[in-house]
């Protein structure tokens, strides 16, 4: 009896062990800090990256749940830039976890949603730095304090809507009363597998900023772009957009495969966007020479990760836009004129992956730009330690 | 009469129909979809990745993210093993069901005898879980224990059929207990064998039969072969080895190169359910892993 009884209080004992060491106590934010440093050789246009040994996009993040209805995201990013270093503040930034119907509403500072890459953080990218259209047009990554609302459709495949109202102080052209909501947004997504082995996504963006075309009749009329950065600098180099419009279209694509869906041994990522930008600016400027009223760009890159350790990526891209030449307005009328131009780049780029959570990488990018061809060459590590969280496709 | 009997039959549906509700669960791995069906026949089963993908690594793709939004329960490994996917899923899918707190997510490990658990874990280790081995669909001794939880766990979520799953349930419970005495018997002669592994994929199974790996493929877990790690191992004295057991979602290579090194034979075993033809169930999954060590093949 007594034997017995000492039996099951240890069979009980295991069962309460293994209940108890699985109960996960409250924990702390989860940490993620992403190191970035390179070495470069030569620059690229509309880039900060500078020529030389620096850090890139060094980040440090904190997330975690603040209760059962939200998720609260920080996310700050250290940058050298010629000896000094900058802080910024990436993400800052709540979610809605308990919403109905599939929808979501995001509130502060977020990466937009606009286009494929512009809300994936860059330590996740392929490259050294993002194609030259979206270093021209979104400043590299656009992000900016606003409220996001989206909805995933009880569909068959993927079909998701999202929407956004942002300050667009980043992307301000320099109007002198800008609108208080000055970029609205909205996105279409799109996606399905087909077979086992491959997976697509399609997305269509549309982003309408209210102070971004070039205003004729103000104080501070100028050209677009006479020195590659008429927007808000930081002592001469730029974070928002060189380039900025009423409208900015957009469409991506993006096609993965992995023989069977077995993405560790080897995949393929495909991706392409092309971007448009119309209503640049108002009617004096317009009718001066050589001037347009959009600019354009796209790119296509192909990631192939052929063993566990080892990934080739090439990428195409291509800018086509319009410099202005001593542009500026004068009473009621428009002085200088544009020129054509076209920036083209293509990169090579050959990583080893320490680990999941470790990469470096060399990078060749032959630029032509200005009529001159440049070969840029980068060696950068990526590795991140602490909390890291999933990646979105 | 006849009247009668049509009229209680239209009742008897009326009452019915609410049982017709059909689950619809998503699982992580084909192992649960099997389960899940085992426990509840009726209800809308699919997994998210097969038995040729590498758990750890599975893309947070559209349509996983549309299938999570329909669920009404998640199973899945747990201890980790979805932590680079599941919760972009869950975030993504905006399924507020499919959460700890939504009482719609079930975790294996959560009711298993859980190994090789470590108090201090970081990466320099591998990609070491520290709530211990996730791949419980071996767990053969604990698979009677989550049987009760989920049988539970189904009960909560669609009250209307209570009884059915608590007999699906029990039926499943009885086959799996007397298929477990056939299997030990079976695989008496397994006992005692030191086997050459690749990752910790069947630490439940040999545990159970009383089998050891000895060695891994893997120089760290989750890092592929290495050929200074290969070099390394095909140097160990083998007189006491009985075989390189790998799974067919891995590459051969590196058991290949090591078995005509160390005249060793092999043993490809599936990863998960459907991994093999026989292994079309839980049941047939373990039975064939079973049968595949008993009969290892030589390589030349």
């Amino acid at each position: 009896m007594k034997k017995i009884w000492l039996m099951s209080s240890v069979a009980l004992g295991v069962a309460g062990n293994v209940a108890a060491d699985t109960l996960s106590q409250i924990k702390g934010p989860d940490i993620s800090v992403v190191l970035d440093g390179f070495y470069q050789d030569g620059e690229r246009a509309f880039s900060h990256r500078g020529e030389g040994f620096g850090l890139g996009h060094t980040e440090v993040g904190l997330s975690a749940s603040v209760d059962d209805k939200f998720r609260g995201v920080l996310t700050s990013v250290f940058e050298s830039h010629h000896g000094s270093t900058e802080i910024e503040l990436e993400e800052a930034f709540i979610e809605t976890l308990a919403l109905p119907y599939g929808t979501k509403v995001k509130a502060g500072r977020f990466l937009s949603n606009f286009g494929y890459l512009n809300s994936k953080h860059t330590h996740e990218d392929a490259f050294t730095e993002r194609p030259g259209v979206y270093r021209a047009l979104l400043g590299g990554h656009y992000y900016d304090d606003g409220i996001q609302a989206s909805i995933l459709l009880p569909t068959d495949f993927y079909l998701a809507l999202s929407f956004e109202a942002l300050s667009g102080k980043k992307m301000d052209a320099g109007f002198d009363d800008p609108a208080t909501v000055g970029v609205y947004s909205g996105k279409l997504s799109l996606g399905a597998d087909v077979g086992e082995s491959h997976s697509w996504m399609l997305g269509l963006s549309v982003l309408r900023n209210g102070n971004g075309h070039m205003q004729f009749g103000g104080d501070h009329d100028h050209g677009a772009d006479d020195d590659d950065d008429h927007d808000h600098d930081h002592g001469g180099h730029s974070h928002g957009p060189a380039y900025t419009g009423r409208m900015l279209y957009g469409a991506d694509f993006t096609w993965k495969w992995a023989p069977q869906g077995n993405y560790k041994y080897q995949h393929i990522r495909f991706t392409s966007e092309y971007l448009y930008l119309d209503d640049v600016m108002d009617a004096p400027f317009s009718a001066l020479e050589g001037a347009k009223d959009s600019v354009s760009g796209y790119y296509g890159e192909v990631v192939y990760q052929f063993t566990p350790s080892w990934s080739v990526s090439t990428r195409f891209s291509r800018f086509d836009h319009i410099e202005g030449h001593d542009v500026h307005g004068h009473g009621d009328h428009a002085h200088g004129h544009f020129e054509n131009e076209k920036l083209q780049e293509l990169d090579f780029a050959l990583a080893w992956h320490s680990s999941h959570f470790g990469v470096i990488r060399g990078q060749v990018s032959q630029q032509d730009y200005h009529g001159e061809k440049n070969n840029i060459v980068s060696l950068q590590y990526i590795m991140t330690f602490g909390a890291h969280a999933a990646h979105a496709f | 009469m006849h009247f009668n009997l049509s009229t209680l039959l239209t009742v008897g549906m009326l009452f019915a129909s609410p049982s017709a509700f059909a689950l619809n669960i998503f699982t992580c791995q084909p192992d649960w979809a099997s389960l899940a069906k085992l426990h509840a026949p009726d209800a809308d089963v699919f997994s998210a990745t097969t038995a040729f993908q590498d758990p750890h690594y599975i893309q947070a793709r559209p349509s996983l993210i549309t299938k999570m939004r329909k669920a009404d329960l998640v199973i899945c490994s747990g201890a980790e093993l979805e932590v680079g996917w599941l919760p972009e899923l869950q975030r993504q899918s905006r399924n507020t069901k499919a959460t700890a707190a939504g009482g719609g997510l079930f975790f294996v490990t959560e009711h298993v005898a859980v190994l090789d658990k470590h108090d201090h874990v970081d990466r320099s280790m591998g990609d070491v879980h520290a709530g211990g081995n996730p791949h419980v669909q071996f767990a053969v001794a604990d698979m009677v224990n989550i049987s009760v939880a989920l049988t539970a766990k189904l009960q909560q979520l669609d009250p209307a059929s209570q009884a059915d799953y608590a007999k699906a349930g029990e039926q499943f419970r009885h086959q799996w207990q007397q298929q477990m005495q056939v299997w030990k018997a079976k695989a008496k002669p397994l006992v005692g064998k030191h086997v050459v592994g690749y990752h910790t994929t069947y630490r439940y199974l040999f545990a159970w039969l009383g089998m050891e790996q000895v060695a891994d493929l893997e120089p760290k877990p989750g890092v592929s072969p290495t050929m200074s790690h290969l070099a390394s191992l095909s140097k160990l004295d083998t007189r006491d080895t009985y075989a390189i057991v790998y799974a067919t979602h891995q590459t051969n290579d590196a058991a290949t190169w090591l078995a005509q090194r160390n005249h060793l034979p092999v043993v490809v075993l599936p990863q998960s359910v459907g991994g093999t033809d026989a292994a079309s169930d839980l049941f047939g999954l373990i039975n064939n892993s079973i049968d595949l060590l008993l009969t290892p093949r030589s390589v030349n």
